[in-house]
């Protein structure tokens, strides 16, 4: 039946007769994802590795593994271990984003498979980064066949459609002009609360600095929270109401695109937005205390969760039929996974992370290996939640400068664990969560809809 | 010619309502087919079925060849649909729409451009170019939908009652495009519940009720299936020649019956009632001149489509 009908692909029908180009995307879009498959599958055996190394079962295991997988980078033997461990869990992320853009024939699936391959090269020639080869090899691979019909890539059909009418006449303007007047307000207003608390009005000029970022970035986040599900819940059941759906049906659009595209308008309009007010963050510069790294992981972040919002929205979109339900379902998930997983702070898990980053222990002693697992799954767990990663992230960055690794000692036995800023596996998650909403959107659409009478 | 659109045992049911039960039909390629019916006959659930949009729950459909259930793609590249609701996205260009939709007909962009400046041309929009999509008039909106149905040159359009809510200029300059269509070749399946319209620009006509179709054919053979007798109306000048007219006739083959009309705007009018073939109505004339009676018009009525419709549709209306 039609759920069974491949992946993402075009194919409608089991079995239905693909042109040779249609064909010729399908295979570098299977290839993409065997070499996800194989990066998981890495990653699984990887982990196993850690476990066994972590415990000290196997001696001399990280040293061998860091020797092998990424023989030619000055890293202590664990770092280098969890250095593979974030990159494998990249590749495999990147690669199924790109699987899905290629199945929508996107500009920049195109661009990206040959950055990829050539990352991954330039990896494996510089830093040893053995398990580099599948992904270089999968990506260069299905590069060339798409290279070979580079005319089928195009500016996604929907994007350019949503992006004209959104952006039409004075509408959007107003929109942007209000947006920044309503921020510049909220930073003058947060610049005077402060200042005002201060008693002797000789606050530090670093700390006023970071409160105004920190507040334009709280509110940006809360701003994503309900726009991005709210631009992107109406995509499906929207157009169902519209009765364009059946239109767009019966023409060539595939479902991959359909979504990609909806997607990329809600992001384009979202990142509008948040360049808007890169200025304005700025201001912050103006008083110290906050440096480049913040703004752009800042950024970052900002866009993960736009993205994942987003992708939110579209899955609910495809599953419900009316766009208000569809809304009300996007907004409970964007708030349950917002300000829902902080609540599990009360859990030991979630404190022996925080602990840790913070520089006062995790909390929980005994077996070092109990700890270290409390104190990945907690940032696991953060990983997943926006604010979060966003606090934590920033605290790490001001207390100990730590961009990217870092080690916790642990208080069981004074030994030292690798850990990655939560902002690089919050953005992993996102890329792979999109990734997974996207794939069962497009399953979900390519089932025929329950008709009504 | 052979059938470019063929249904066989078509069944689609919504719970225990059957919409449409056991239709089969076949359009002859290059026809205009008017699919006619009344309102939930189970034409719209057809033309679903037959545009990919909705698997039949039994029996099978092919579109040039292609099974609507196995090759949805390929059915897709064959067909253009238009719907009997138009999608309206707003804040768009007529251009724009057109483009969109040529884009998602894999039309690269440097086709596009002249491919919407011939639509627009044909559809006589060009002047409505830049203007939105939602300020058209119903009329208006009708042209640009059948030019975005075109964009991909299909060889079949599936039209979901073109012509309705459609004031009577409109109507006619739909009419007119459908003609022009069919002359570049395309084959027409329109459903319709105005039979004026069919009747006027129809090769083949299929009726269906209940789901069922009532019988189908070409325009001519329905005509020669529904209306046993013919009725032929002689004109003549004056009563005596009507007379003599119909004592000449009321002894001919195949003729049931000979009436004198009222006479309109001073012309007498006889009616008669034939059985027989083109061959005899021939042969009826070169009795009328072989006995040198001075006629003005030998004329054979047709029969309309309403009557016909009428006549074969039970008013079992689901």
């Amino acid at each position: 039946m039609y759920e069974d009908a491949g992946i993402v692909g075009w194919a409608d029908a089991p079995g239905e007769a693909l042109t040779p180009r249609e064909a010729r995307l399908e295979r570098a879009a299977s290839a993409l994802r065997w070499g996800a498959l194989a990066n998981g599958g890495l990653i699984a055996v990887l982990l196993l590795l850690a476990f066994l190394g972590g415990v000290r079962a196997v001696p001399g295991l990280f040293s061998a593994l860091h020797s092998a997988l990424l023989g030619a980078a000055a890293l202590a033997d664990d770092a280098a271990l969890a250095t593979v461990i974030v990159l494998t869990l990249l590749n495999t992320s990147l690669l199924l984003v790109l699987m899905v853009g290629v199945l929508a024939r996107e500009l920049w699936a195109l661009v990206g498979l040959w950055l990829l391959a050539a990352a991954n090269a330039a990896a494996l020639l510089l830093a040893g980064f053995t398990p580099g080869v599948v992904t270089a090899g999968a990506a260069a691979w299905a590069g060339a066949v798409a290279a070979r019909d580079a005319r089928a890539f195009r500016l996604n059909p929907v994007m350019v459609r949503e992006l004209r009418g959104r952006m039409r006449g004075a509408r959007a303007f107003v929109v942007l002009t209000v947006y920044l007047g309503l921020m510049s307000g909220f930073t003058v207003l947060l610049y005077l609360f402060y200042t005002a608390t201060q008693i002797t009005g000789s606050a530090a000029s670093g700390a006023v600095g970071r409160v105004l970022f920190v507040g334009l970035v709280g509110i940006e986040l809360l701003l994503i929270i309900f726009i991005a599900p709210a631009f992107t819940a109406g995509a499906i059941a929207g157009e169902r109401e519209r009765q364009t759906y059946d239109l767009l049906r019966t023409t060539l659009l595939a479902s991959p695109s359909f979504v990609i595209g909806k997607l990329e308008s809600a992001l384009g309009y979202i990142l509008l937005l948040l360049f808007s007010a890169i200025p304005l963050q700025s201001i912050a510069f103006l008083f110290g205390g906050v440096n480049t790294a913040e703004i752009v992981l800042a950024f970052v972040i900002l866009t993960a969760t736009a993205i994942t919002l987003g992708t939110v929205g579209i899955y609910f979109s495809a599953i419900t039929p009316r766009a208000l339900t569809a809304s009300l379902r996007a907004y409970a998930a964007a708030l349950a996974i917002t300000f829902g997983v902080p609540l599990l702070a009360s859990l030991p898990l979630f404190n022996a992370f925080v602990g840790a980053a913070g520089g006062y222990g995790s909390g929980i002693s005994g077996s070092p290996v109990v700890e270290a697992a409390f104190i990945y799954a907690g940032l696991f767990l953060v990983s997943l939640n926006p604010i979060a990663t966003a606090l934590i992230t920033q605290q790490l960055l001001i207390d100990r400068q730590v961009v990217g690794f870092w080690t916790v000692t642990l208080s069981s036995d004074g030994s030292t664990i690798p850990l990655v800023s939560p902002w690089i596996s919050f953005t992993v998650a996102c890329l792979a969560i999109s990734t997974a909403l996207v794939v069962l959107a497009v399953r979900r659409m390519r089932r025929p809809a329950r008709e009504a009478r | 010619m052979s059938a470019i659109i063929e249904t066989k045992d078509l069944v689609k049911r919504y719970g225990k309502f059957a919409a449409v039960n056991g239709l089969s039909l076949a359009v002859p390629e290059g026809s205009i087919y008017g699919f006619v019916g009344p309102n939930g006959a189970g034409k719209t659930t057809t033309m679903r079925v037959l545009t990919t949009l909705t698997r039949p729950t039994s029996g099978m459909a092919w579109i040039a060849g292609h099974s609507v259930t196995d090759q949805p793609r390929a059915v897709r590249r064959a067909i253009g649909y238009m719907p009997d609701e138009f999608g309206v996205y707003d804040d768009m260009r007529v251009w724009e729409y057109l483009d969109f939709f040529a884009a998602c007909y894999d039309i690269p962009e440097n086709e596009r451009r002249p491919l919407i400046n011939d639509l627009l041309e044909l559809v006589d929009l060009s002047h409505r170019r830049e203007d939105l999509v939602d300020k058209l008039s119903r009329g208006m909106k009708q042209r640009l939908s059948l030019a975005r149905t075109l964009a991909h040159d299909p060889q079949v359009l599936i039209l979901d009652e073109p012509a309705s809510g459609l004031d009577p200029r409109a109507r006619v300059e739909i009419r007119e495009l459908l003609l022009e269509l069919a002359k570049m070749g395309k084959t027409i399946f329109f459903s319709s519940h105005i039979l004026a319209d069919v009747a006027e620009i129809c090769t083949h006509i299929g009726i269906i009720e209940a789901g069922q179709m009532v019988m189908q054919g070409s325009i001519d053979e329905m005509r020669a299936q529904l209306t046993p007798h013919r009725e032929i109306v002689i004109t003549v000048r004056s009563a005596e020649i009507a007379e003599t007219v119909q004592s000449l006739l009321a002894g001919a083959p195949d003729v049931i019956g000979v009436e004198v009309l009222e006479p309109r705007s001073g012309r007498w009018r006889v009616r008669v009632d034939f059985t027989g073939d083109d061959d005899g109505v021939a042969a009826l004339n070169q009795r009328l001149t072989a006995a040198a009676v001075p006629i003005l018009g030998f004329t054979e009525e047709t029969k309309d489509l309403e009557s016909m419709f009428m006549r074969v549709t039970k008013g079992a209306v689901t």
